[in-house]
């Protein structure tokens, strides 16, 4: 059969979830430990909420699924340890290569800011940064694409949707008012 | 006379007609644009109609669901890139296809067998709904619990290699449903005594962060590939073509509403199934399977499309659905105020009827889209990742943000997508932690019903199960698939099959 082909099965797709069978890729192992420890301690946490009062206490299907969690985790664990790692993979370069963790870093300073700044004024500088690196192209088109589909979401979603985001130091909700008036005041 | 009104709502209101028009429209390509999927486009889009009205913002997004399973057919022709699960199958033969010169072909024959396999399981929906429904008034809560692990385990076995991996992530699902505080007794729960975590963690925030961040992020490893430009010519095939192959499709269009509509299995294995049936039956196919044979795309393509209507019997009647795709769906319900489960049919059959109209509508014009408009779809799929990413960020983000106002659900949403990321890199699938998030209420109460009722006694429950046949099916249905993956039960059924997952692939 031919094979197919889905962009360095890593999970890009829904369709295919990533990792390999019978190898173990760079930092598996310690996201297996994570896992392991994460849902021991959550295992803990569950016990706290009733212990084993009763069977149809609030407690007894946490317990039971951080349960299954922890032996699930620790049997990847054990079998990860003993596959081979892949051959020629890094972490540096197959799992959280520079642009990733740039990116991620820009949305979690996104999220900071999102609140004290506003919306328009975060997301543009969110999209510039973004654009400027990934596409490497000249500022003029950077700026020109970023602002414009920035304009673009902006209108679907504030008008169309009616989704609020915060203002921020950028007097939306009076630009727009000001706008009716234009309209209105044309009438 | 009233379900017949309330089937032709769709069709006698031009808004929701247009909004079942532009879901559609939206959901081919987003299907078809490597990079984006229909769980990542539904999940984001349920939090923008969250303020909506029910009917727009169901006819948006069932749109959305029909256009984008048939969508994901394109890139696995032109690309050899699945753009759903549920087109796996299709890229088997489709890309041969499209290498042979043929992609308009492929394209045209995919869009008539989706839109008749999608008349298939939107009839049998229609059909079946009301009787299944019906019967499932006499389910008791453990069967409800025992239907919820059968579905959330199905989907970590089947729709990916390790079903330990699948275990784990179903049961972190359930796990993160649980948060906050317990709506029987109101003890905290998984809270860590901080405010924030009392109102629960916002499944949505959970969705838009592992479908729609974690694959952008996934995106970034290939920031650079263009997309191959494919000449697509002539894309209407011939009556003689669609009408050779009529039986075949009416054979896989069955399978697919069947396996579409087992709780727990979707359009992904309907299609792999129907593959090897159409592998099994043809006797001369003009070329070899694998290597472009027509049979090869009609079978899966019209089975999971048939599954669509298949996948909406057990999530409108029970409550439980099928694959990631559905369990948003029921997600989407929830948040408009429904309860999808034998008591929608009973309490508001016009929802049900309505939702079947849109289904019709959205298959016409699945019809409609997949036809036309090549010229403009060359175009869109060429749209660079560079742009397309940070862009499906910003939509993530204000997504999350809108539902409840809050910059808390953002950083949930961004934590789990960073999260997702990593399960992604290393092999855990998405679709059950949704899943459990999804119905760890329903499991948890349920639960509680069933051993509150029997007294806190597991005798009696498992008694309960032992002497019930419903009961009984679900339980062994359960343990096979845990059997299923013991190293005792693989040397067993090598000895007397040889390995059937082979054959599968082949």
């Amino acid at each position: 059969m031919s094979r197919i082909e889905t962009e360095h099965h890593d999970g890009t797709s829904d369709a295919t979830p990533g990792g390999y069978e019978g190898q173990r890729r760079p930092g598996e192992l310690v996201f297996g430990a994570v896992m392991v420890i994460a849902s021991l301690v959550l295992l803990w946490n569950a016990y706290g909420i009733s212990g084993f009062e009763a069977l149809s206490a609030p407690g007894s299907v946490p317990m039971a699924t951080t349960a299954v969690m922890a032996v699930t985790a620790l049997v990847i664990f054990l079998r990860d340890l003993r596959l081979p790692r892949v051959a020629g993979e890094t972490v540096a370069k197959d799992i959280l290569p520079g642009p990733v963790l740039v990116i991620a870093l820009m949305l979690v300073a996104y999220g900071v800011l999102l609140k004290p700044l506003g919306f328009l004024p975060t997301s543009a500088l969110f999209l510039i940064a973004a654009l400027k690196m990934l596409a490497r192209r000249g500022w003029l088109w950077t700026i020109g694409v970023s602002l414009g589909s920035l304009l673009l979401i902006w209108i679907i979603f504030r008008i169309v949707f009616t989704v609020l985001m915060p203002a921020g130091i950028v007097p939306e909700a009076e630009a727009i008012q000001a706008f009716r008036n234009l309209f209105a005041g044309g009438k | 006379m009233d379900a017949f009104l309330a089937f032709l709502t769709v069709f006698t209101q031009p808004e929701l007609l247009l909004l079942v028009g532009v879901g559609t429209f939206a959901g081919v390509y987003v299907g078809a644009i490597p990079g984006l999927s229909v769980t990542m486009a539904v999940s984001i889009l349920i939090s923008f109609t969250f303020s909506w009205d029910v009917y727009p913002a169901i006819s948006l997004m069932i749109g959305i669901f029909m256009g984008g399973v048939y969508g994901g057919s394109r890139t696995a022709i032109l690309l050899n890139i699945p753009g759903a699960p549920s087109a796996i199958a299709t890229a088997l033969d489709g890309y041969p296809m499209a290498q042979r010169g043929e992609a308009g072909t492929a394209i045209g024959i995919t869009t008539v067998m989706s839109f008749f396999g999608g008349f298939i399981g939107i009839a049998v929906l229609a059909l079946a709904a009301p009787l299944v429904s019906d019967f499932a008034l006499k389910f008791q809560p453990r069967d409800y619990m025992l239907l919820a692990v059968l579905g959330i385990l199905l989907v970590g076995s089947l729709s990916s290699g390790s079903l330990v991996k699948g275990i784990f992530a179903g049961a972190l699902g359930i796990a993160i449903g649980a948060v906050g505080r317990d709506p029987l007794t109101f003890t905290e729960r998984f809270t860590f005594d901080l405010s924030i975590m009392q109102g629960g963690i916002s499944f949505i925030a959970v969705m838009i962060g592992m479908f729609g961040v974690s694959e952008a992020l996934m995106q970034l490893h290939h920031v650079d590939k263009t997309a191959v430009r494919q000449k697509i010519s002539r894309i209407v095939p011939s009556f003689s073509t669609i009408r050779k192959h009529l039986p075949l499709s009416l054979q896989t269009s069955t399978i697919g509403v069947i396996i579409g509509a087992l709780p727990g299995t979707g359009g992904d294995i309907a299609a792999l199934m129907a593959y090897d049936h159409a592998k099994r039956v043809t006797k001369k196919p003009q070329y070899p399977f694998g290597k472009g044979a027509i049979e090869g795309l009609v079978a899966p393509e019209t089975a999971n499309n048939a599954a669509v209507g298949g996948a909406f019997i057990p999530m409108m009647t029970l409550g439980i659905p099928g694959d990631a795709v559905t369990a948003i769906m029921i997600g989407a319900l929830f948040i408009h105020g429904l309860n999808p489960g034998p008591m929608l049919m009973i309490d508001q059959p016009d929802m049900f009827w309505f939702i079947v109209g849109a289904l019709v509508t959205a298959n016409f014009f699945m019809l409609l889209f997949g036809l036309t408009g090549i010229k403009l779809f060359t175009k869109i799929v060429e749209m660079p990742r560079a742009v397309l990413i940070p862009l499906i960020m910003l939509l993530s983000i204000v997504g999350a943000y809108a539902v409840n106002n809050s910059i808390t659900d953002v950083y949930w949403m961004l934590g789990f997508g960073f999260f997702g990321y990593f399960m992604r890199h290393y092999g855990y699938p998405l679709g059950p932690v949704i899943l459990g998030v999804i119905l760890s209420r329903l499991l948890d109460d349920n639960w509680r019903r069933a051993i509150i009722s029997e007294r806190e006694d597991l005798g009696r429950f498992f008694h309960g199960i032992v002497t019930s046949p419903l009961s009984l099916v679900l339980f062994i249905a359960v343990i096979l698939i845990f059997v299923s993956q013991t190293p005792l039960w693989t040397r067993a059924k090598g000895k007397l099959l040889g390995d059937p997952a082979e054959k599968v692939k082949q």
